[in-house]
């Protein structure tokens, strides 16, 4: 029999949530489900002047495919070498492990410093849109640094573990076919490598949903859903401030097991090897 | 005419808890063309040996010399793993495929065509979009066999490539093998420790002893084709290849 437990847990919650709130006595600041229910079904509607949850969730969604991408697009290539060359991977480790500790909460202050408020309208010159409500003016290059930061190395390591489980059968085999290096790393490497490629993936997307609350307290940000959990905090609006708790675990959980689907195949194919 | 030249072979292997004597010295001529099989005991050197010969394995001392004519050209040295050693993210077509697209030099069209024609020699035609996994463990061996072979090898060195099949699998494939060699007329050093195997394959046998591997005997096989297990000579063969089999004694280290 399937195992029901996970798709249990849920209602139970929910139960536990509502004999909180409703129970006698109860003197609990939090919403109840229902007033969390009547936020989320009106995603158009503007919540206390920051927008609607659509438009929240959009900024935030963009804003993490940025960092996200930059981390993907700086991480791989660095892990693949890392996990090619022990010497690009003795210089680089220490450094990896010192960084990897900061939180993006610690990094803050030091994004501020290096990206003031600066945006990616602004630093692609399109200061014509400065007075518009558009995308490209809520993405703050310090942001996408924080999230870049968040996502990294989770990849890295990945890529890295990935490289080096390569089976010595496979180098072997690609030599003695007469494989030169390029044609080895390009064919036998990456596809080796993929399955723990994309369990870093998943790993670094999670950690991006993770950061953009902290992403989304630097100053001068008035959008994404980070910054409305955090201001729907100060005006005590609980119903709002669960409901975009409800969302971030939604579209989180989506994009790791959208990643995690992806590399099922590849992880199928590498590990049914007699 | 000699295709491959092996002097004074010996390789041992380091290891933290001692070193390991595993071969030689050793030494043996394979004219070209010719079937050789190297029969030995489990653990006396024999995929030392091979893997040397490929380049996997640096010797500690003696040599080996590819003599194959080729008229200029690099002579191409085809290997069979014990294990197969598909590529196992690849289709069956993409890993016969893949010596050819990894020296870059040949054009899609002759790739195909040569890969289509292996695939039909080794019966595989029908599984080129499979994957590995897919196929049992005979079709994995034929597949990885296809693999060399599109090499069209100067040389082929197979480690025991059949030692994980049935009997009747493994007959199919030995059949297989000694026509395939016979059509291709190419040289083959065949790696094996069942003697049955050997004598119904070789050409020469050449037995070694108990690690570190030595040469204690080298026998022509004179059958004519088709081998039959069953006739007279195959059993005198059988039997006197047993007989020194069971002579070897084991050194002491
Ligand atoms: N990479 C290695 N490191 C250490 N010892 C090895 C290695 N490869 C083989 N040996 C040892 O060398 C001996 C011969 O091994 P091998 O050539 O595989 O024998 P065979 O193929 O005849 O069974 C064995 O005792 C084996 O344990
Ligand atoms: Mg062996």
């Amino acid at each position: 029999m399937k195992n029901r437990l996970p798709g249990l847990i849920i209602p139970l919650l929910l139960l536990l949530w509502w004999i909180l709130i409703t129970g006698e006595g109860s003197d609990t600041l939090l919403p109840s489900p229902a007033e969390v229910f009547s936020i989320l079904v009106h995603p158009f509607r503007d919540q206390i002047s920051t927008g609607s949850l659509i438009w929240s969730m959009t900024v935030s969604l963009v804003r993490i495919t940025l960092g996200f991408s930059l981390a993907v697009t700086i991480g791989i290539p660095i892990g693949l070498m890392m996990g090619a060359s022990t010497h690009v991977r003795k210089f680089l480790s220490l450094m990896i492990e010192m960084a990897r500790p900061l939180s993006a909460i610690a990094l803050l202050p030091l994004s501020i410093i290096l990206f003031k408020s600066e945006t990616l309208s602004q630093f692609l010159g399109m200061s014509y849109l400065r007075y518009q409500k558009h995308l490209l003016n809520e993405m703050q290059l310090g942001m996408i640094f924080i999230l870049f930061w968040g996502g990294v190395f989770p990849i890295i390591l990945g890529t890295i573990q990935g490289v080096r489980s390569v089976r010595k059968l496979h180098l072997e085999a690609a030599k003695v076919l007469g494989a030169r290096k390029t044609f080895v790393f390009r064919h036998v490497m990456i596809p080796s490598a993929l399955p723990d490629i994309f369990h870093g993936l998943k790993l670094g997307i999670g950690r991006c949903w993770m950061v953009i609350i902290a992403a989304e307290m630097l100053p001068g940000t008035n959008s994404g859903i980070g910054y409305l959990i955090r201001y729907s905090y100060q005006l005590s609006r609980y119903d709002i401030m669960l409901a975009c708790l409800v969302i971030v675990a939604i579209i989180g959980a989506f994009f790791s097991k959208g990643l995690e689907a992806l590399g099922e195949k590849s992880l199928v194919l590498r590990s049914r090897e007699r | 005419m000699r295709a491959l030249s092996v002097t004074g072979l010996v390789k041992t292997f380091r290891e933290k808890s001692g070193d390991v004597h595993a071969l030689g010295p050793v030494s043996i001529d394979v004219p070209q063309g010719s079937f050789l099989c190297v029969l030995g005991p489990t653990g006396c050197g024999k995929t030392t040996l091979l893997r040397t010969i490929a380049g996997l394995e640096i010797p500690d001392s003696g040599s080996v010399e590819l003599m194959i004519r080729t008229n200029g050209r690099q002579p191409v040295v085809g290997y069979v793993f014990q294990q197969g050693a598909l590529f196992p993210w690849m289709s069956i077509y993409a890993n016969v495929e893949f010596p050819l697209s990894a020296r870059g030099n040949i054009d899609r069209i002759t790739r195909r065509q040569r890969v289509e024609a292996i695939l039909d020699m080794v019966g595989l035609s029908d599984f080129s979009s499979s994957y590995p996994h897919q196929l049992s463990g005979g079709m994995q061996q034929r597949a990885a066999l296809a693999r060399s072979l599109v090499m069209q090898p100067d040389i082929l060195l197979l480690d025991e490539p059949f030692s994980s099949l049935d009997t009747r699998t493994s007959q199919d494939l030995q059949e297989n093998l000694r026509n395939t060699w016979k059509e291709a007329a190419t040289t083959v050093v065949f790696v094996t420790h069942s003697i049955e195997e050997a004598v119904y394959l070789a050409g020469e046998v050449v037995v070694l002893g108990h690690r570190p591997g030595r040469i204690v005997r080298r026998q022509t096989i004179d059958l004519p084709d088709p081998r039959s297990r069953l006739s007279p000579e195959f059993t005198e063969y059988l039997v006197s290849l047993r007989r020194t089999f069971e002579e070897l004694v084991e050194e002491p280290e």
